[in-house]
């Protein structure tokens, strides 16, 4: 830092910084990067981090003599300041974390001490927080056994007894529900729990995993997805009404999209992929429809739907939730039997005319009723233009698990695309916005001239 | 607050051509903080005492600048508090023992709150079905039914007279209950005192 350079009133600033800031600490020398004022050289640590790599080629040849007694230094082990300082010269590479946690480390690798697990951990107020939870746990426990009990007494009660049939069901209904509950209860209160499924390695067929999963999309993910289903109506255009219960991931290749985002042409070209996590324990049977809402219809002066993709019969569960549509189609190709098949509309890209506004491409992931395979064969007799999603799904009886959607507008591949798609005369197609009439005392006439 | 450049420099500003507020600036720096010491001080005569003298030595600093300078290099915020990951989940297990520590302890007052009530209304019903010699009669026979708790059943005045007594909110102090006016008892009776009566 030169700070002769500077113009005497710069200095002051840097001074009132110096003043203001905290001085340096060991980790942290005086002159490194936040004292810097208005300056346009990168920063110590960014300079450090950006050399990480090369140290390691250099270090054989111009690491002076008295540099290589050092020995090796571990950034995760160092923990005196002297040391601390020598990692940063020599390798470049700053510590990690605090220093505490770097002694922790290093003795307890002398010591060749075994990591002690987190529940045994000796802190008297967790140990008497954990006692207070295992004893709920078990209380819980005895609880879920009690209610079983009662249930499955229940289930063998004459409906007479109980009071009719629909009162039995009911009784059932708000007992199992009350069972799950308690289910919940037991394994909420536990840390590794919370670990495990921040972690990502929640096992989805446990009830407590899916509980948490579900919460956590609810709290965001949902929210954000049925604000754009809204705002872009979705749910009036294609279907009246729709109630998301599970978690469905857009990608395209590697790429994941937002709801409602823009795809390019060239990109949507090929099937989407598709990542559907149930909540519900147990397998399902589901169809995917994606639909295009936004065709125009010139003799209408309006627009219509056409279907971009239909496939039936796949199988989804909390464990396995990917619906790869790409490699299902690839599949498809190998299966001789026509019954066997699962895609009954192959894709076709999405495409916008030019000056058209944008189209909105709703994926639809619809349960089939009790678990029952559909007929692939008539339902690739579909029309995909003016395909109306409403009466598919009356037809079929479905119900709508969940949806989302991205949007297509014209772009510089689009003619290309919608070429290799057949619609080469519609890439010609240009849409202009219709000349409005003036009104006629707003027309100008030769008096106002 | 932290990343304003604006805030004052603290240090000695003798070299630079920045001018602190004067309210900042250092004691020495304005004559008019200076106190006027008499140049005579430096005499063998002096009657000034030595340690008044020894004070004026050191560059005295105003405890007002002083308070500032604290101020400044000290948020008002405290910084936020980071856990390591296990000290969080030990912190969140902590947290959630002591959330379950109070709901049970809620739900066991709550308990005690309604088995206090449940008690306090058996006892209403059992004045309301008693007639005048402390026999129960049928709840059919009983008045007091509906809203109004001074309606009379079939045996009219008979039964449940100490019902409705206690059921009297005419005279309530501030918002103490009738009931807790009195203790509810049978007596004195409803004839007045027996003058006759004798012990055999």
């Amino acid at each position: 830092m030169a700070m002769a350079s500077m113009a005497p009133s710069m200095r002051q600033f840097s001074l009132c910084l110096r003043c203001v800031r905290q001085p340096g600490t060991a980790n942290r020398p005086v002159n490194a990067t936040s004292l810097r004022f208005l300056s346009t050289t990168p920063a110590v640590r960014d300079q450090v981090q950006s050399e990480t790599p090369a140290p390691a080629q250099a270090e054989s040849k111009d690491v002076p003599e008295y540099m290589r007694k050092w020995g090796k230094l571990d950034p995760n082990r160092v923990e005196d300041k002297r040391t601390e300082r020598r990692l940063i010269r020599r390798d470049g590479v700053q510590p990690i974390g605090s220093r505490r946690r770097r002694a922790v480390l290093r003795r307890t690798a002398i010591r060749k001490q075994e990591e002690i697990p987190f529940e045994q951990l000796p802190y008297q107020c967790f140990q008497e927080a954990r006692k207070v939870l295992l004893e709920d746990r078990q209380e819980k426990l005895t609880a879920i056994a009690t209610q079983k009990l009662r249930l499955k007494n229940l289930m063998e009660q004459d409906p007479a007894v109980s009071g009719g049939q629909a009162a039995k069901d009911a009784r059932i209904r708000s007992m199992k529900n009350h069972l799950n509950e308690l289910i919940i209860l037991a394994d909420i209160n536990d840390p590794i729990v919370k670990k495990k499924f921040e972690d990502g390695l929640g096992d989805m067929n446990k009830p407590i995993y899916r509980y948490l999963a579900d919460q956590k999309w609810r709290k965001y993910k949902r929210l954000v997805l049925q604000q754009r289903l809204t705002q872009m109506d979705v749910v009036p255009d294609f279907l009246p009404a729709l109630d998301p219960v599970v978690d469905i991931d857009l990608a395209f290749g590697r790429k994941g999209y937002a709801p409602g985002e823009f795809v390019d042409s060239k990109i949507s070209e090929g099937p989407p992929r598709l990542n559907v996590q149930s909540f519900e324990p147990g397998e399902k049977l589901v169809s995917v429809v994606v639909v295009d809402g936004d065709i125009p219809d010139v003799q209408k002066d309006g627009f219509t739907y056409r279907c971009n993709f239909i496939a039936s019969n796949i199988k989804i569960s909390p464990t396995n939730p990917s619906i790869p549509l790409t490699q299902l189609s690839q599949e498809d190709h190998k299966i001789k039997d026509p019954a066997a098949k699962r895609v009954a509309l192959p894709w076709e890209a999405p495409w916008a005319n030019k000056g058209a506004p944008y189209h909105r491409l709703a994926v639809f992931v619809l349960e089939q009723p009790e678990g029952k395979p559909l007929d692939v064969q008539t339902l690739a007799k579909i029309k995909r233009y003016g395909f109306i999603l409403r009466s598919f799904v009356d037809k079929y009886k479905l119900k709508p698990l969940g949806a989302t959607l991205f949007r297509t507008k014209w772009d510089e591949n689009m003619a290309g695309v919608m070429k290799r798609a057949g619609y080469g005369s519609q890439a010609k197609v240009e849409f202009k916005r219709k000349r409005v009439e003036p009104l006629p005392y707003k027309r100008r006439t030769e008096r106002m001239r | 607050m932290n990343s304003s450049i604006w805030r004052t420099a603290l240090r000695p500003l003798q070299n630079s051509q920045f001018r602190a507020p004067a309210a900042l600036r250092h004691p020495t720096q304005t004559p008019s903080a200076t106190p006027a010491t008499p140049s005579t001080s430096a005499s063998p005569f002096s009657t000034t005492a030595t340690l008044q003298k020894r004070k004026k030595q050191g560059p005295t600093i105003d405890p007002r600048v002083t308070n500032i300078r604290y101020h400044l290099s000290h948020p008002l915020t405290p910084r936020p508090l980071h856990f390591s990951r296990t000290r969080y989940l030990r912190h969140w297990t902590i947290h959630r023992a002591w959330m379950l520590f109070l709901r049970k302890r809620r739900w066991a007052e709550e308990r005690d709150l309604e088995r206090q009530y449940q008690a306090m209304r058996a006892a209403c019903e059992h004045l309301r079905c008693m007639d005048e010699n402390g026999m129960e009669v049928p709840k059919s026979e009983a008045g007091g039914q509906g809203p109004d708790p001074g309606t009379l059943g079939p045996r009219g005045k008979e039964v449940g007279r100490l019902y409705r007594n206690a059921m009297i909110k005419r005279g309530v102090a501030g918002s103490v209950p009738v009931e807790y006016a009195r203790a509810q008892v049978d007596f004195p009776s409803r004839d007045g005192w027996n003058h006759e009566w004798t012990r055999n």
